[in-house]
């Protein structure tokens, strides 16, 4: 039970760094940017588009160890 | 820049990113101590650096390439069956543990504190930091060896009495992941405070040279893959650098064999006087040379 909470509250982070790796990539997010001039911010939407697979896959292992 | 001079940061850079005494330091330091004109902070550079990255990025897949494509499949076979069942497959999660605190202060951090730090004055300081850093991991090694490893006759008995990279927490993980930001600061060596901060989490010296490598490794490539945007919008000497480059990776592939096989028995501890010494010299020369 205490797996599947963790789970889901993994993938609704991995769907809010999902959302945030977008607003870098399309350039709306300027926050902590070394040049908040440029349009799109490709290396701060990788790390978030990476943050949010990691959440996925934690939320595949909380979920195994749930069901368990 | 001569194409002499090229040569010589690929080397330098090439043989400093793996040995645990900082190659940003080493970058930063020794062209103000030749009167060299040309800065690191200089956007000019970047085309140059990316490549002299790539360049060791490359030598390290080609040393552990038999391994990444194993830890690339057990990555996804345990993402994916969300469960972890084989060594390698930890060493997988392990590392993706490790990167992500490497990556998130790199990215909002890297600029702030390459421009704050940029200079010969700073990166001597972080020098001298660092040797002593690495000074006192072997100090609270040897703590630990006296409890964990009493009985045991040579120094590779003593060695195998501490774990395989395989074996530690990822709670482990994460912290040696998150000491690769420190390597942000120009005199602090990415690899020397990883490989300590393996000692720390019980590593043997070889494991944590090993693990430090395989962290690096991703981190290194990606830096270098996402400026390639800015090589190629710069008209760049070319043939110059991508022999620079090449330098680098022999020089990275060298330094990789040597130090893996050093640290079979190996200690720290001379890398971390070389960087104490070299510290405290360049500060003296930059203070009061005319």
């Amino acid at each position: 039970m205490r797996g599947n909470t963790l789970a889901m509250a993994l993938v609704v982070l991995a769907v809010v760094f999902a959302v945030v790796a977008g607003l870098y990539a399309v350039g709306v997010l300027q926050f902590l940017v070394s040049d908040p001039h440029a349009s799109h911010h490709y290396t701060h939407a990788i790390l978030f588009g990476v943050l949010a697979i990691a959440s996925l896959i934690g939320a595949n292992f909380a979920r195994s160890k749930g069901t368990a | 820049m001569s194409l002499g001079q090229a040569l010589f940061m690929g080397l330098l850079q090439g043989a400093t990113e793996l040995f645990p005494v900082s190659s940003l330091g080493h970058a930063v330091l020794v062209p103000s101590l030749l009167h060299w004109s040309f800065k690191q902070s200089d956007p000019s550079f970047v085309p140059f650096l990316v490549l002299l990255h790539l360049g060791t990025a490359g030598a390290l897949l080609f040393i552990y390439r038999a391994q990444w494509v194993e830890l690339v499949r057990s990555f996804f076979t345990a993402a994916l069956r969300g469960n972890i069942e084989t060594p390698s497959e930890r060493l997988s999660m392990l590392l993706l543990v490790g990167t992500i605190p490497a990556g998130i202060l790199g990215v909002f951090l890297e600029h702030e504190l390459k421009s704050l730090f940029a200079s010969p004055t700073a990166a001597a300081s972080f020098l001298t930091v660092n040797g002593f850093l690495m000074l006192g991991a072997e100090v609270l090694r040897r703590r630990a060896e006296r409890l964990a490893a009493a009985g045991a006759q040579t120094r590779i008995e003593q060695e195998e009495r501490f774990a395989v990279a395989e074996q530690i927490s990822f709670k482990a993980a994460a912290l040696v992941g998150a000491c690769q930001a420190l390597a942000l600061l120009p005199g602090i060596s990415r690899s020397g405070v990883t490989i300590g901060g393996g000692l720390m989490a019980g590593l043997r010296h070889q494991e944590a040279a090993r693990f430090s490598f395989l962290l690096a490794t991703p981190i290194i490539a990606a830096a270098g893959v996402l400026e390639i945007p800015q090589l190629l919008s710069n008209p760049v000497p070319l043939g110059e650098y991508l022999a620079a480059a090449a330098l680098a990776g022999i020089a990275a592939y060298l330094s990789a064999r040597f130090l893996l096989r050093y640290f079979r028995s190996g200690r720290l501890d001379p890398y971390g006087w070389y960087c104490a010494g070299a510290g405290i010299l360049s500060l003296a020369l930059l203070t009061f040379r005319p």
